[in-house]
């Protein structure tokens, strides 16, 4: 019987609500990328500086997502309860894993940020 | 090294008017229509008489005892298995328990299998007819029409997929045509649909097939399975948990945990 496992039995995670984030923070990401999208193209970016302009600001949404919604209850838990843990930018309360959080959004809203980006591009440019 | 000079077509703006608005308002549609016939054609979970649900609740009742045996104590989980253990080997939960060890009737010929394979072939269906009608009307009425570039530079080996229909030999390959249009849409327009639907729309025929991908929870008492194998199974199972709790020394634990 492994600690883990033992710590999990104890205070145990609930799946519902893992489920709920996920799928919260997987709508933030497909909806900000298109609009990440509808931006790029109507600034007439192209190759490099387009998927640039995706990668800086879908991770600065997680970063915006983290410090509104994550940070205030997780910093304040892990402070009071006495863990020792308090890390910061710790994502294991709410969500199944860091790289989800903060890498997820890249390949969730890339194909609709090709989309819009195109789409906008054509419209204003071509 | 030598710039290329930048290739520039001069197109009518009336093709964005004609080509590109209708293939993405049908497209759009198609996705909302599409799942408001799963919606509608989802079918009533179907009315399970009284052996058959306790058949299945009693295996699953072994199997819940089983994945959250610490939240008993050592005496409660004892007399739940070995209550569980005797009556899953004595066939008392069994729809009919004369059956027991003939082989189980031909999938094929049992009304529910094929009632639930109806259901998946629907399914397919409500995707594969709305995608080969609009590949075909795409293909019928705007090939070879160059209708947008893209904004970031390709390979030459995605020429033939983006100008399928636009036989140019020297032309970019950013350039593309409106069935290369429509492929961007099929992927791209999930977002779009989690937006006007809901998250857990049915629009997406991507996403539909990663949920088809995930376990399937009906598949457990599905029709060609074995139940007195299952219950057998399930009791061998229980048999050989090894119990602890969850408070086995929670008094260290509660005075590690306080500080004064």
């Amino acid at each position: 019987m492994s600690s883990t496992e033992r710590e999990l039995q104890i205070s145990p995670i609930v799946q519902e609500s893992l489920v709920h984030n996920s799928r919260t923070l997987y709508n933030l990401q497909s909806i900000t990328a298109s609009l990440f999208g509808v931006s790029a193209g109507i600034l007439g970016l192209e190759s490099y500086p387009g998927f640039l302009f995706y990668l800086v600001f879908s991770l600065l949404t997680a970063v915006l997502f983290y410090v509104l919604r994550v940070a205030p209850t997780s910093l304040a838990a892990a402070g009071g309860g006495g863990k020792g843990k308090s890390a910061l930018l710790d994502t294991s309360r709410y969500f199944r894993g860091p790289f989800e959080f903060w890498a997820g959004g890249l390949m969730n809203g890339l194909a609709g940020f090709i989309l819009t980006w195109t789409l906008f591009y054509g419209l204003v440019r071509a | 090294m030598a710039q290329v000079p930048v290739q520039t077509i001069h197109r009518d703006p009336q093709l964005f008017y004609w080509i590109l608005f209708p293939i993405t308002i049908v497209m759009i549609l198609t996705g909302v229509l599409r799942h408001y016939a799963t919606v509608l054609m989802a079918s009533d979970p179907k009315r399970v008489d009284q052996k058959t649900m306790r058949e299945q609740r009693a295996l699953l009742h072994g199997i819940n005892v089983r994945g959250n045996h610490h939240v008993l104590s050592q005496s409660s989980f004892v007399t739940r298995r070995d209550a569980l253990i005797a009556a899953y080997e004595s066939g008392a939960y069994l729809k009919d328990p004369e059956n027991r060890g003939q082989p189980p009737p031909n999938p094929m010929s049992d009304p529910n299998a094929m009632e639930g394979m109806m259901g998946m072939m629907k399914n397919q269906m409500a995707t594969i007819i709305p995608n080969t009608l609009i590949m075909s009307w795409v293909n019928a009425f705007f090939s070879g029409y160059v209708i947008m570039k893209l904004p970031f530079p390709l390979t030459i080996k995605f020429k033939s997929m983006l100008q399928a229909g636009v036989a140019t030999k020297d032309m970019d390959p950013r350039w593309m045509s409106s069935i290369s249009w429509y492929f961007l849409c099929i992927f791209g327009l999930q977002s779009v649909f989690n937006f006007l639907l809901g998250s857990d729309n049915a629009a997406n025929q991507m996403s539909q097939q990663m949920t088809q991908m995930g376990p399937q929870a009906g598949q457990m008492f599905g029709p060609g399975v074995d139940p007195n194998k299952q219950f057998l199974a399930e009791a061998e199972n229980l048999a050989v948990v090894e119990h602890h709790s969850v408070l086995d020394g929670v008094e260290q634990r509660l005075l590690e945990g306080i500080k004064v």
